[in-house]
């Protein structure tokens, strides 16, 4: 592939991603599968990726000290753990000769529904700026069934007590996701963090990019080991092409409201989404397709 | 770069002058073959090549008027490999592989040269012995396999096809030009794609379907440089790889926050 093509795809999904305030994985991963590099290698590829960009905003947030050190290592603890487990479903699959079917139905689960909840979210909320009503103010005090599990801990830079086990747990599902479908899972740590564990807003970013950060690591090394599909110099052109792209689209960003943001960006993951579903179901220019199992270049 | 490519032909047709030469008069009927370039490095600028293999038939008349009386193949192959053949089939509304064939220990590069049609070398058991041929490479399957016998050519017929279509297996009828009577060469294009590995090259003479005279050589392609760092460690030293792409990420990032620090 032209090496041109793919900086300008880092550059494009980097433009969304300063856009929308997102990693960007979930948009880049099904880039490289449409335009024809192996699912597996664009998957771990990614994960590289999203290393990088992660690295470039946690810089800001330390500075501002916008992390929950101790919150963000319980977390990593389980993403690790959800990463490894990643890699051998990863494997499996590979051996049997279903991964790409599995990443494939795995987006348009993923993306369709995130999708539509932020499209409904959305266009209520721009409704409503329409109409002129307040929103109702969430009570911060209020408990859930996860304030009610035990091993809790104090986290005092979050200023939260609570148990251990959704955190990891929490972890665990994004760093396994991640592993498998290329994505750093920031679109789906962040609600989260806020709903279910009630991380204070202004922490959730931070905490949330810097686990990310440490999970792809990990999720890089453990592809490098086992599946051997990273490619260095596929991962490292993408990553110029979107650091770059993401300061446009940052800049960009700032002239939107937030609520035409999110309706953008809940058709581009419904459009992603159904591209991936309108794959599986019509019938295939070839139904044969070989795989290298041993031997050269396996 | 070039200039070597056109002049390595030249070099290995004199080498094989000063060999035939050298050697005075041998037995009757001596295939002798030369390769333009035993070595092919691919560098990261590789788009492919290919390779010129030189021969002489030693003290054959050949006839002008029965050019059909000496029939020469050349055959490339690269390292084996194994490699599996998925059918898709439609399960639930959705596309998935259904059936998979293994075919084992296959040639990962294959191409075949000959100066006439591959059916009017020899007969059928002789082209399948020797492996001449895209209908006659020997490819094994395994034991396990959920494909139905009547499926089965099938699984072979998509497999030559895809490795056609990815420019790895191909055939060449008619490629071998005689420069004399006796002596002949031909090209063998080389994709961009091309395994590493021990490539062998041989060469077959024929005489009214059978094989008289043969040759054997062997060319390496390898990576060099840069290509060759980067795939030694993925494949090697996975660890150092991952910790190296984890790193240059980590820099990268980290360099883009300093550059365009807004606060």
């Amino acid at each position: 592939m032209n090496i041109f093509v793919i900086f300008g795809m880092g550059g494009a999904v980097g433009f969304l991603s300063g856009l929308f305030g997102i990693g960007g994985g979930f948009l880049l991963t099904p880039l490289l599968i449409f335009s024809g590099i192996p699912p597996a290698v664009s998957v771990a590829t990614v994960t590289t990726q999203v290393v990088a960009s992660s690295a470039s905003a946690v810089v800001t947030y330390w500075r501002r000290k916008a992390i929950d050190l101790k919150l963000a290592t319980i977390l990593l603890a389980g993403g690790v753990f959800g990463s490894l487990i990643g890699v051998v479903l990863f494997e499996v699959l590979q051996s049997v000769g279903q991964l790409d079917l599995v990443i494939s139905l795995s987006y348009v689960t993923f993306l369709g529904a995130i999708g539509s909840l932020m499209l409904f979210e959305s266009v209520r909320a721009i409704r409503r700026r329409k109409s002129g009503v307040a929103p109702k103010a969430r009570r911060p005090g209020q408990h859930n069934w996860i304030h009610g599990l035990p091993l809790k801990v104090r986290f005092r830079r979050s200023k939260l007590y609570v148990s251990v086990i959704p955190v990891v747990g929490l972890g665990a599902i994004i760093g396994f996701l991640g592993t498998v479908l290329g994505i750093g899972g920031g679109f789906m740590m962040v609600p989260a963090l806020i709903y279910l564990l009630r991380v204070p807003t202004n922490i959730v970013i931070g905490t949330s990019l810097f686990q990310i950060l440490f999970t792809m690591a990990a999720a890089t090394i453990f592809h490098a080991m086992g599946t051997k599909t990273v490619d260095i110099v596929l991962a490292m052109t993408l990553m110029i092409g979107g650091v770059i792209g993401a300061q446009f689209g940052a800049r960009m960003g700032q002239n939107l409201r937030g609520d035409q943001l999110r309706l953008l960006l809940a058709l581009l993951v419904m459009g992603v989404g159904l591209r991936f579903a309108i794959d599986l179901l019509l019938v295939p220019e070839d139904f044969y397709s070989i795989a290298i199992r041993k031997g050269a270049g396996a | 770069m070039n200039g070597r490519r056109f002049l390595q032909p030249l070099l290995a047709a004199a080498v094989l002058f000063a060999a035939c030469h050298a050697s005075g008069a041998q037995n009757n009927n001596d295939l002798v073959t030369s390769l333009s370039s035993d070595v092919i490095s691919i560098q990261s600028n590789f788009t492919g090549t290919e390779i010129v293999i030189f021969g002489q038939v030693q003290n054959i008349e050949r006839q002008p008027n029965d050019p059909s009386s000496l029939d020469l193949a050349i055959v490339v192959e690269g390292p084996p490999q194994d490699i599996t053949t998925r059918r898709k089939g439609r399960f639930l509304g959705v596309w998935v592989n259904r059936e998979a064939e293994r075919f084992q220990e296959v040639p990962s590069f294959y191409a075949v040269a000959s100066n006439t049609r591959i059916g009017a070398l020899a007969d059928r058991d002789i082209l399948d012995d020797l492996g001449i041929g895209l209908n006659h490479i020997n490819l094994a399957v395994s034991g396990a396999s959920n494909v139905p016998l009547a499926d089965r050519d099938d699984f072979r017929k998509a497999f030559i096809r895809l490795r056609e279509e990815a420019g790895l297996y191909s055939e060449q009828e008619s490629s071998i030009r005689f420069l004399t009577n006796t002596m002949f060469r031909t090209n063998i294009p080389l994709p961009a794609n091309i395994p590493v590995g021990e490539y062998k090259v041989k060469s077959f003479l024929f005489e009214k379907g059978d094989v008289i005279s043969s040759t054997e050589e062997t060319m390496a392609v390898a990576k060099i440089g840069f290509e060759q760092i980067t795939f030694k460690l993925a494949q090697q030293y996975p660890l150092v790889y991952g910790f190296l792409a984890v790193g240059l990420a980590i820099f990268t990032g980290w360099l883009a926050g300093v550059i365009f620090r807004k606060d």
